[in-house]
């Protein structure tokens, strides 16, 4: 939403945000999926789900493989029509933007939805610059008056300075300004993810949306993530939607949890009340086995069996 | 294909020798037999074909010759290579500097050229199995070989990259060149139509670059955009065009005038095309491309009322200068309205003044499409061109509309392939649909793969190996389509991504110099 280009200073006033925690209801809601249904033939992959997402809130949806998230992501940013449902995204000193009406390029750049993919998207040969210049492509081609000015070099200049400086910041905020000038797949694993999101930022979006943003990290980078995560939620005071497996990141720094199971939601709700919530221990460790182990035994077992669900068979 | 897999430390295999030889000689007489066997010779009084045996025979023994020594390379056998080659070498040197006319009559190929080629070969094998003798005798050959062309292929990537950073500088040098060419000393008119020629391929390969090469989408049809082009110029350019007959003119109108709107037409049969194949990729674009381009000339050739079908359209006039004419042979009725610029100018007409005129404007036309496509890399645009190569799903992710991207490459593609169009037509005077087959698609295309994607420079290395050498050695006759295909293959194994493949950043954010440490700090973060 905001970079140093824009003149706003980051780190300015998310102070009141750090102490949210619980469920969604009080804050205004950013994203409220209705009634979303995604048929392909005779395979319903989501079926009836309803829920919202805040803004300024980091809200994550897990559930077992094949639960239908990814799914919804696609419906979210256009890759997929749903076959039922709306989609609205309510923007300050905006009205409602019905998304299921939308293609998908439009949903990034006029509801400024970003997001990131479950096996990461960069473009590899171009460097990482490159990478985050090119997220910048509408008001660049607007600053290039759609190329006819460009191409005589009149106001473009400045405007692509702005962009390097953005730029530079979320290279800033993900380490990695030293490698500016590399191409973007001679990166390790954890630090393309980090660039996915660093370019998703930098289309500055009112909501963004990680597909598994720590997959394959090791704990140390699963950290940096969380780290980066609410780094963006408080300071840069957007709505992050999360898909995510890794229960130490969406327990640590999730506000808000919806449970996605065979396309169906079966839970809905804060990390906490999540945790304890009965349908999802079933989902996540079967029917039996909550009858004689402790409470405390079960909590560790849901967050390894959820950990453990989300390595790929 | 001397890297084939090492067979090092293992015994020689007689039958595997055997068969390799065997094939080797099977494969180059089906090509001779072909290609150079059977000449077909306009004799007075009809046609009789020439069966040319002895030099399909001479060729099959050198490829087995050839093919030998690359054999015992491979088995160690340096010093029986040096010898034997450095002897053909020897002999063929000796007997071509000194020998008379007789001496002629012993040589394998007529031509004199083939014979120099001989010569070098067997040269470069006996000083390259010299080297290899002096370096480590008979043993460890195999993984050695591996690790020579690693570093070939690395010293190439290396070229690459030096000659994208020095790029203005040798373009500069290579501009300069090209502008005095003319000029030069023992420049015939010969050579200026080769450059004219090897020029207006340059322009079609930088035009296809801004598709292939930026956009990543392969077309199959650029001629289309070439023929679309040349016609829209001719119809309204000549006199003997039926539009400007039907119109009720008897003029043609200017070159200045008429180019512009050629490139619009081309841009919008590129945008025309450009619309329903959008959601295609690789493959089947290039089919539906090859598809679009041969419907171009189909169409071309039976729209009898507009484009004379295959009688084609004639007349054009080369482009005026300042205002003046500058055709050679005019009617007296026409020479009395117009001045020429010869006339204008006091000079005596000479024939190469059309044509160095011609020169100029095609590399005034061509240096334009350069400039453009240099600086459109650099916008937005040209940026999305490339990140719709690398990734549509994640382009889309970033709100670049796909399809308006794609349409503005694919319309700049085809405007300048329809300004080389209306050159085409100009130069030649004459346009028919059979200028514009398939054949010339591909080799535009081969220029631009073989140049190395995007690669402004390697497009005019390309072009001229790939049109000027062939030119030039026209007396190699059906030689040159071996020497094309087996260069192709040579180089498609030796470089796969083109001979000076190597992109530069669009944009950086350290300097160049900084390059060691900056790579020193991403290795300690």
């Amino acid at each position: 939403m905001t970079g140093p280009a824009n003149g706003r200073e980051p780190g300015g006033n998310g102070a009141g945000d750090g102490a949210g925690n619980g469920a969604a209801a009080g804050v205004r809601p950013l994203l409220t999926v209705e009634h979303l249904t995604m048929r392909f033939g005779g395979l319903v992959a989501i079926d009836d789900v309803s829920f919202q997402a805040a803004d300024r809130k980091i809200t994550a949806i897990i559930g077992p493989n094949g639960a239908g998230k990814t799914t919804v992501f696609n419906c979210l940013t256009g890759f997929y029509k749903p076959t039922v449902g709306r989609l609205t995204l309510e923007l300050e000193g905006r009205g409602p933007i019905f998304l299921e009406r939308m293609e998908g390029f439009r949903i990034a750049s006029r509801a400024r939805i970003a997001r990131t993919f479950q096996n990461i998207r960069l473009f590899p040969k171009m460097t990482l610059l490159e990478n985050l210049v090119v997220a910048q492509h509408n008001k660049l081609m607007r600053a290039s008056g759609y190329t006819v000015r460009g191409l005589f070099g009149f106001g473009y200049r400045r405007e692509e300075e702005k962009a390097v400086e953005q730029a530079r910041y979320w290279l800033e905020q993900i380490g990695l300004v030293d490698r500016a000038d590399d191409d973007a797949d001679s990166l390790p694993y954890g630090d393309q993810r980090r660039l996915e999101i660093a370019r998703a930022m930098c289309t500055e979006p009112v909501l963004l949306c990680l597909d598994e943003p720590a997959a394959g990290l090791n704990p140390r980078e699963s950290a940096d993530l969380n780290d980066l995560l609410t780094f963006i939620r408080n300071e840069h005071r957007i709505g992050i939607l999360l898909i995510e497996h890794d229960m130490s990141v969406v327990m640590q720094i999730s506000d808000h949890i919806v449970v996605l199971d065979y396309g169906k939601k079966i839970s809905d709700g804060d990390p906490e009340f999540v945790r304890q919530d009965p349908a999802v221990i079933r989902a996540y460790l079967g029917e039996e086995e909550e009858e004689d182990l402790p409470d405390i035994v079960k909590q560790d077992l849901l967050a390894d069996g959820a950990g453990g669900a989300g390595a790929p068979s | 294909m001397a890297a084939t897999i090492p067979h090092a430390g293992r015994p020689v295999d007689r039958r595997g020798i055997l068969i390799e030889l065997g094939g080797t000689a099977l494969v180059v007489f089906a090509l001779t037999i072909s290609l150079v066997g059977f000449h077909i010779k306009d004799i007075s009084g009809g046609i009789t074909l020439d069966l040319r045996i002895v030099d399909v025979v001479s060729a099959v023994a050198i490829a087995l010759v050839v093919r030998g020594w690359m054999i015992l390379m491979r088995h160690g056998y340096y010093r029986v290579v040096t010898i034997s080659a450095g002897a053909v070498a020897a002999i063929l040197v000796v007997s071509l500097l000194f020998g008379g006319a007789g001496v002629q009559f012993y040589m394998p190929f007529k031509a004199k050229l083939l014979q120099w080629l001989l010569a070098i070969l067997s040269t470069g094998f006996a000083i390259g199995a010299a080297l290899r003798m002096a370096r480590d005798g008979r043993t460890a050959v195999a993984e050695d070989d591996g690790a020579a062309s690693d570093k070939q292929v690395a010293l190439m990537d290396r070229v690459g990259a030096q000659v994208q950073r020095n790029a203005l500088w040798i373009g500069g040098f290579l501009f300069a060149a090209a502008a005095c060419f003319p000029f030069m000393p023992g420049v015939n008119l010969q050579y200026l139509d080769i450059g004219v020629l090897v020029l207006t391929y340059i322009m079609l390969g930088w035009g296809l670059n801004i598709v292939v090469g930026l956009a990543g989408l392969l077309d199959l049809g650029y001629v289309a955009f070439y023929a679309v082009g040349a016609y829209s110029f001719a119809l309204f350019a000549s006199p003997d065009s039926p539009l400007l007959q039907e119109l009720g003119l008897t003029e043609g109108i200017s070159f200045w005038l008429c180019l512009p709107f050629a490139g619009l037409m081309a841009a919008l049969a590129g945008v025309a095309l450009g619309f329903p194949v959008l959601r295609l990729r690789g493959d089947y674009l290039a089919i539906v491309t090859l598809g679009f381009g041969e419907m171009i000339r189909v169409t071309l050739l039976n729209f009898y009322s507009l484009t004379k079908g295959p009688d084609g359209i004639s007349k054009i006039p080369p482009p005026s200068l300042l205002g003046y004419s500058t055709e050679s042979k005019m009617d007296e009725e026409t020479l009395e309205n117009t001045t020429e610029f010869h006339t204008a100018m006091g000079w005596e007409f000479d024939q190469a003044d059309t044509t160095v005129l011609l020169y100029f404007v095609i590399l005034a036309m061509a240096l334009a499409t350069n400039f453009f496509t240099v600086r459109i890399r650099k916008l937005p645009v040209g940026r999305a061109w490339e990140a719709l190569r690398e990734d549509e799903i994640a382009c889309r992710s970033l709100g670049i509309n796909p399809t308006n991207t794609k349409l503005t490459a694919f319309g700049l593609g085809a405007m300048f392939g329809g300004f080389a169009g209306s050159f085409f037509a100009t130069r030649q005077t004459f346009v028919s649909p059979e200028s514009f087959t398939f054949i010339e698609s591909a080799v535009i295309l081969a220029i631009v793969v073989l140049g190395g994607f995007g690669s402004q420079i390697g497009v005019v290395v390309a072009a001229f190996l790939l049109i000027g050498l062939p030119e030039i050695f026209r007396e190699l006759q059906e030689y040159r389509m071996l020497f094309f295909g087996g260069s192709m293959v040579l180089i498609m194994l030796w470089r796969p991504a083109g001979l000076l493949a190597h992109r530069e950043p669009t944009i950086r954010m350290h300097r160049r110099k900084a390059r060691g440490g900056r790579a020193e700090a991403g290795g300690a973060a």
